[in-house]
């Protein structure tokens, strides 16, 4: 039987896997002279991980990074060997805190290694590699296996989610999988319930424990896009001490409600999304900007998501991303009230006074957390992100 | 021997006795230029003739002579192939080919030189006849690689004896005036050809479009001009000029362009009065652009732009952003129109552009440039001609003379091109030497120059992500498995000359791998 997986597209590979008639290895690239040694060592050590060095395999290179060629090699031999156990690539990655900078969670389709490529150098604050509507039905499951091999190939700055589809249509494989490359955390769509969040935060558990991870490391991202998400907003930011933000999804939310998308209609599922996470404790942000050719608007709606209450925004094209940080990157003079109003809580401190006051104003106690964490995440991004080793 | 750029050369090539490169400006050329042959026509009417082939009689074409072409059509050039077809025709062998580049569409010289018309090329190859020129053996003598104002240089100084220069003109009078600008397929200035008209023992003026007298702008003169033949086609102007050239869409190029923008804003230079280079690459586009709306903001008016004309370029100019562009050649529709209609935008020839051996060319007044690369190295050298496999494929055009001259020379490069990295230990050839550039952009990073720690600190100060080369490098290669290297042979393909007429590397035939 033959299977095939990739494609003969820039960045990508084409691989063509028989089980009969091995073992055998065919090598088409360009620059063949100087890519023909590095692409068969990849080649035999991948076929040696998934113990098939006796398949007959075609791999047609148009400038697959190894992570690409590895993960279609694997998707190609899975395809006529289902039994074969999935690589685990080594990863080394550094956890990180529940509350940090979020102002931007830039998606990339996780089928596309064209558009994958190179997609931790924008500066995101979150990189999600998305499973679900940017990937076709077909090409899920190696989406998933291609996102897992990136996942543990690519020197990330920050952090990493990887968006499943919904649980009850292959967000369960997609989680068995893409765990194995150590995401920082998963994005679950459509959650609206704290059931579906529980549901996932139960699976997260079994595989960390499966795989060596520590239970409870990776987060979870609940996206609210359905009417009933909305309403449920409450349970589904409070489902799961997982849960590190809320996002909001306004482009299903809209179809579910019949609505034109507008800012008033989306008014009352941002205000509730925003108040849930707050409730919660944990961040908000908020639906992508789908005209990619309008800046201005972009950079408009970002600064109302913020006057909102939100920590951040999604974005579809890299180039999104600088408005985006512009509208949620406190300004100097936010910056200026918060060191103020820190250094007067400290004052207070040292005199022994219970009640902290700035220019003869009382502080209260929100406003001085408020002001702590400006602080605390100003320092984040200033010093940048903490390189994986 | 080796070189100050740590290349080793031989004593000679081929029949050249080699001056070994010394120093980016090390080698002051000292003495007089090459007379200009005397030409006298005392016809008052024309100096039409009816074919190429008469031409070819006319200017006593024969073996072994020395024959020059400008590259203004790019790839759409249809005036060499036409020369040495006809050349063949009438039997004529052991050309030297000058032109300043060829380009894909004049794979035909491939036949010419299996069939011994051409034994002799001195100029950029862009593809294919680089390619067949690779393969080794086929050349009477090592091709010979000079860069604009390099090619102008060797022309004045006498390095290069033409015999007869053809230039291909737009626009041209049957009394030997010429332009670019005009005619049915206009493709910018064709000054490349002025100091080869001057200085040939003939020149024929070959154009699509004879329009009376007097012709102008006068790119090139009627006292330079023996001759006139009028064709039906001259190029095809599809692959002559784009239509707008488009800005890329691609992420990891726009943030290439991003970054460079920032460190040049960064920079001291970005003051009033700040001048630089733009190209016509996607990355040179974007920066142009980002660099435009950077000044806007900050209230600069810059003193000059430098061309490749873009459209781009144009609109700097147009928003009172720059008050000159210095133009060598026009990439886009817009730059030619701008070129006929804006007192701003001035023509410059190559000499004035780019040579060394001048009282000072315009590159040298540059602030800022950014520039491409097929590959960099850890010691900053640059190489714009081969391929990692060794493979000639691209000429020098000015990188040589911008990057020597502007005070802050930028080489805009992704780390990775497919599975292929662009730092590496070593250049596999040295087009313009390390001591010259400054800062390297790639999209994981920028690397300053250690002799320019100033710089370094300036970008470090306004937040820019500078990392040490080695570093970035190191990043890229975690992706892919390590390349094979090529193995060189003895025998010399072609030599790099620096812009001064010294020679800075050689491109040796490819044995194997490694």
């Amino acid at each position: 039987m033959e299977t095939r997986c990739g494609a003969e597209a820039k960045g990508d590979c084409l691989v063509v896997v028989d089980n009969d008639g091995g073992p055998k290895t065919d090598l088409a690239a360009r620059s063949k002279q100087l890519l023909e040694r590095g692409l068969r060592a990849v080649i035999d050590e991948t076929l040696s991980k998934l113990d098939a060095s006796d398949i007959s395999i075609a791999v047609t290179d148009s400038g697959a990074l190894d992570y690409v060629l590895v993960a279609r090699i694997e998707a190609a031999v899975r395809g006529v060997l289902p039994e074969k156990p999935p690589i685990s690539p080594p990863v080394q990655r550094k956890g990180t805190e529940r509350d940090r900078p979020r102002r931007s969670r830039l998606y990339a389709p996780g089928n596309n290694p064209r558009l994958l490529a190179g997609i931790e150098i924008h500066g995101a604050d979150c990189v999600l590699l998305d499973l679900e509507d940017s990937v076709p039905a077909e090409e899920k499951p190696a989406a998933r296996i291609l996102v897992k091999h990136l996942l543990a190939a690519v020197p990330f700055a920050e952090e990493t989610w990887v968006r499943i589809n919904p649980l009850d249509c292959g967000g369960l494989e997609d989680v068995a999988e893409v765990l194995r490359g150590r995401p920082h955390g998963i994005c679950l769509p459509k959650a609206d319930s704290a059931a579906d969040v529980a549901k996932l935060a139960e699976e997260l558990a079994r595989l960390e424990d499966e795989f060596g991870l520590g239970v409870g490391s990776t987060w979870i991202m609940p996206i609210i896009e359905t009417a009933r998400g909305v309403l449920h907003a409450d349970e589904v930011a409070a489902a799961d001490p997982r849960v590190a933000i809320v996002a909001f999804g306004a482009e299903d939310y809209t179809r579910d409600l019949g609505a034109l998308r507008t800012s008033e209609s989306l008014l009352f599922a941002r205000g509730r999304i925003v108040a849930a996470a707050a409730a919660a404790g944990v961040q908000s942000s908020d639906t992508v900007y789908a005209d990619l050719a309008d800046m201005e608007g972009l950079a408009e709606e970002a600064q109302r998501a913020r006057a909102l209450g939100f920590d951040g925004k999604g974005a579809i094209n890299p180039r999104q991303i600088d408005p985006i940080h512009h509208a949620f990157t406190p300004s100097e003079q936010e910056m200026e009230q918060a060191r103020a109003i820190v250094a007067a809580a400290r004052e207070a401190e040292l005199q022994g006074l219970g009640a902290v006051a700035l220019n003869g104003k009382m502080i209260d106690k929100p406003v001085l957390e408020r002001a702590r964490r400006v602080m605390r995440h100003a320092e984040k991004l200033t010093k940048g992100g903490d390189r994986d080793a | 021997m080796h070189n100050a750029a740590g290349r080793d050369i031989p004593e000679t090539i081929g029949s050249r006795a080699v001056r070994p490169f010394a120093g980016a400006s090390a080698t002051p050329n000292r003495g007089s230029k090459a007379a200009r042959p005397q030409k006298w026509v005392y016809e008052r009417d024309s100096k039409l003739l009816a074919s190429i082939e008469e031409a070819i009689e006319a200017t006593e074409l024969s073996d072994g002579m020395t024959i020059s072409f400008h590259h203004c059509f790019r790839d759409g050039d249809r005036v060499v192939n036409q020369v040495l077809d006809a050349c063949a025709r009438r039997g004529i062998k052991d050309l030297r080919l000058y032109p300043t580049a060829l380009f894909p569409v004049h794979k035909p010289v491939i036949d010419h030189i299996e069939s011994g018309v051409v034994s002799r090329i001195e100029g950029s190859m862009n593809g294919p006849v680089g390619a067949f020129v690779s393969q080794g053996g086929k050349l009477a003598e090592p091709a010979v690689l000079r860069s604009h104002g390099g090619r102008w240089r060797a022309v004045e100084a006498g390095d290069v004896a033409i015999d007869v220069a053809f230039v291909a003109a737009p626009q041209a009078d049957a009394y030997g005036n010429a332009t670019g600008m005009r005619g049915k397929t206009p493709c910018g200035s064709i000054s490349f050809s002025a100091v080869d008209a001057q200085y040939a023992r003939k020149t024929v003026v070959i154009t699509n479009d004879l329009a009376p007298y007097p012709v102008h702008p006068m790119e090139i003169q009627q006292g330079w001009t023996d001759y006139v033949v009028e064709v039906d086609e001259i190029g095809d102007p599809e692959s002559i000029v784009s239509g707008t050239l488009q800005l890329t869409k691609s992420p990891t190029r726009l943030r290439i362009a991003r970054l460079t923008a920032d460190a040049v804003v960064a920079s001291p230079y970005f003051v009033d009065g700040f001048s630089f280079q733009g190209g016509a690459g996607g990355i040179s586009l974007a920066v142009t652009k980002y660099l435009g709306d950077a000044m806007e903001r900050a209230g600069i008016v810059g003193s000059f732009g430098m061309g490749g004309g873009t459209k781009l370029l144009v609109e700097l100019l147009h928003r009172g952003l720059i008050r000159t562009i210095l133009d060598g050649q026009a990439f886009d529709l817009d730059a030619i129109e701008s070129l006929r209609e804006d007192a701003g935008h001035v023509l410059i020839d190559p000499g004035l552009y780019a040579n060394v051996d001048s009282c000072g060319c315009a590159t040298h007044k540059l602030d800022a440039a950014f520039l491409g690369a097929t590959e960099v190295d850890l010691d900053f050298n640059v190489n714009v001609n081969t391929h990692s496999d060794g493979q000639l494929l691209h000429g020098i055009g000015g990188h040589q003379e911008v990057a020597a001259g502007a005070s802050m020379t930028m080489i805009t490069v992704p780390t990775l091109r497919g599975r292929i990295p662009v730092i590496v230990d070593c250049v596999t050839t040295v087009t313009t030497p390390g001591e010259v550039i400054d800062v390297i952009v790639t999209e994981r990073g920028l690397a300053v120059n250690p002799r320019r720690d100033d710089l370094k600190e300036r970008l470090t100060a306004a937040g820019l992500p500078v990392r040490p080369l080695e570093e970035i490098k190191a990043e890229a290669e975690r992706l892919v498995q390590p390349i094979a290297r090529p193995v060189f042979g003895d025998e010399i393909i072609a030599a790099i000359e620096w812009r001064d007429g010294t020679i800075i590397d050689v491109v040796r035939k490819v044995e194997g791998w490694t």
